[in-house]
């Protein structure tokens, strides 16, 4: 199990260093940027002191390294839209509502689609399987700006019961949260449902029920338990599609958190933000990724003995 | 003469059936995937008869006078802030985003089937090699990364293409190599090479046929990816730019009138939903049809 932890730790340090590499590059290498003549007027010696003050006239290397050194130190520089705060200030002050409706939506939402999921296989082809399916597909499928677009329409402009955007009182988050909790509520329903299907088929539920073993024991204590692999794979895109909808739901709700952030750093090719926000991003996904790898491992020993 | 027919009657009865007939019926089968398969076609006519459907076009700024009108006998879906019939556009956007997301599935089924068939077939240090990639794909969310694209290459219509294929590739090279490793080792493959087929021989007569439903169902399942990316990032102004229709920016525009004239928002958000639900029901319905041990990979 350790020799598997810490390959996996190794693949996953190396992928992120790649994809550092990777965006780095990619930053650097496209023509513009925030100092242009067309950004700022100003004149050639003026301009190479700013380039020189902000470290853009070094080669790329040299960059990169000054970069990731600062950023083991937490130094993620000064964000060129707001130079009076550090990106770390700016980003401990953006990081809340995402955290707090994300955190809300996913609490609600996983937890309801893994009993609908739950009901709906236990109950097949009855009208809450179809409600299952129906809410899965829709929510798979559909992206998330155009549910809050709906949200908003019926329930702020056509109803008036709440406000369409802000970030000022809980009323605000109402619609937001159920906006984001479409997510893990549709992954969850459909992962459950099928996850459970298929280990009701399985022989030794019906060697369970054959011994007499009540179907309350048969569920809770063999069925769930078999079924969970699939639900901790799942959490992986779940999160995913979780934190990439955030950009969406809070460009839609108006709310000033990571997502918003992240559109109008890109907008204003505001680097030093806009790296921060890839790298933390992407790190959250690499552990996000290595705890699912772990936490199948554990429930999976196939996977840790096979040596991948 | 009279004792041939009836021989050819049983012959008839009992002619093979190839295993397209049999996916056709299994697609059949599946009321919701017909369904959304019926719908899809009407969406397609639609779109591809756009120009012939309005009087004008979807760009023409006729009706300046009753900008923002609501939604008409005239005007089905109304008339939007800069003059223009908002049903011409609507249609006009179903031609850009079915467009796209046909481009970006071909484009994605070039990249992935290749390298899909490669580590597929040959394990070993290019299977290994081509996986990392794929690693690092999954550790970095598509849309983000796209994002990031679009604005730094200023999206367009072909960038955007090229963006989804990116990020497309990869389910199809998945899809691809697993039929392959599935195959690679049966009798047919094993009596080939016995013969002395030459690695390429194999790969493209009968490696890659046999993978025909995973490239099919990769096709497929990529086009509405592709569709919810392009509007994804129009909404965020850096997929189409004005004035060509694409239902991302029109929602996008649509935020900005929603609490005087909602059918601005109403209209296109109802076309994307409903296109990209109905490519995927009919998506999921083609993957089972084809090859129902890919379900629910």
């Amino acid at each position: 199990m350790i020799g598997y932890v810490v390959r996996r730790l190794l693949s996953i340090s190396v992928t992120f260093i790649v994809v550092s590499i990777l965006v780095f590059i990619m930053m650097h290498a496209i023509p513009g940027g925030p100092f242009d003549a067309t950004e700022m007027p100003v004149s050639e010696a003026v301009r190479a002191k700013i380039m020189a003050q902000y470290g853009l006239d070094q080669p790329l290397y040299v960059q990169y390294l000054k970069y990731m050194w600062g950023v083991l130190h937490f130094d993620f520089g000064v964000p060129f839209q707001s130079p009076g705060e550090t990106v770390i200030e700016l980003l401990s002050r953006a990081w809340v509502p995402s955290l707090v409706l994300g955190g809300a939506g996913v609490l609600i939402g996983a937890p309801l689609g893994i009993a609908l999921g739950l009901y709906a296989a236990l109950n097949r082809n009855s009208w809450i399987d179809y409600l299952a399916s129906a809410v899965a597909t829709l929510g798979l499928t559909v992206p998330v700006f155009v549910t809050s677009m709906l949200l908003i329409l019926v329930f702020a402009v056509w109803l008036g019961w709440l406000p369409a955007s802000g970030w000022g009182s809980p009323r605000n988050w109402i619609l937001p949260i159920v906006a984001y909790a479409a997510i893990p509520l549709a992954t969850y329903a459909r992962y459950t449902r099928s996850a459970m299907l298929d280990t009701l088929n399985k022989p030794f539920v019906t060697v369970l029920r054959a011994k007499g073993l009540s179907e309350r024991d048969v569920i809770f204590k063999h069925v769930l338990r078999n079924s969970a692999i699939p639900m901790v794979t799942v959490f992986l895109p779940m999160f995913i599609g979780t934190a990439t909808g955030s950009i969406f739901v809070e460009a839609m709700f108006r709310v000033p958190g990571l997502g918003a952030y992240f559109v109008s750093s890109i907008e204003s090719r505001d680097y030093p933000l806009e790296m921060a926000l890839v790298f933390i991003i992407t790190l959250m996904f690499c552990i996000a990724y290595f705890l699912a790898d772990i936490a199948y491992a554990m429930l999976n020993p196939r996977i840790r003995l096979g040596g991948r | 003469m009279a004792d041939v027919a009836p021989v050819l009657t049983i012959e008839a009865s009992h002619k093979s059936r190839g295993a397209a007939y049999y996916a056709w019926h299994r697609f059949l089968a599946n009321k919701g995937a017909v369904f959304a398969g019926v719908l899809l076609l009407l969406i397609l006519l639609v779109a591809v008869f756009a120009p012939f459907l309005t009087g004008v076009g979807p760009n023409e700024q006729k009706y300046l006078t009753s900008a923002l009108a609501f939604p008409s006998a005239e005007h089905w879906f109304g008339i939007d802030d800069l003059g223009r019939d908002y049903f011409t556009r609507i249609i006009h956007g179903a031609r850009v985003s079915i467009s796209i997301g046909l481009a970006a599935a071909s484009f994605s089924v070039l990249i992935g089937l290749p390298l899909g068939a490669i580590a597929g077939y040959f394990g070993g240090t290019i299977d290994w090699f081509i996986m990392r990639i794929i690693e690092i794909f999954s550790v970095v969310p598509p849309l983000l990364a796209a994002l990031l694209l679009a604005a730094l290459t200023k999206g367009g219509y072909f960038n955007i293409v090229l963006i989804a294929a990116l990020f497309g590739w990869v389910q199809v090279c998945l899809m691809v190599r697993a039929q392959v490793m599935a195959f690679r080792n049966k009798e047919f493959i094993r009596a080939a090479q016995a013969l002395g087929g030459s690695t390429w021989y194999i790969i493209l007569r009968h490696i890659i046929p046999n993978s025909i439903s995973p490239i099919i169902v990769g096709f497929v399942l990529a086009i509405p990816l592709a569709m919810m990316l392009e509007a994804g990032l129009s909404f965020l102004g850096v997929g189409i730019p004005p004035p060509t229709p694409s239902w991302g920016q029109m929602i996008n525009l649509g935020i900005n009138f929603m609490f005087f004239y909602w059918h601005l928002a109403l209209f296109p958000t109802l076309a994307l939903a409903i296109t990209v639900l109905v490519v995927t029901m009919f998506g999921d319905g083609l993957r089972d049809a084809l090859d129902p041990t890919l379900k629910g990979r």
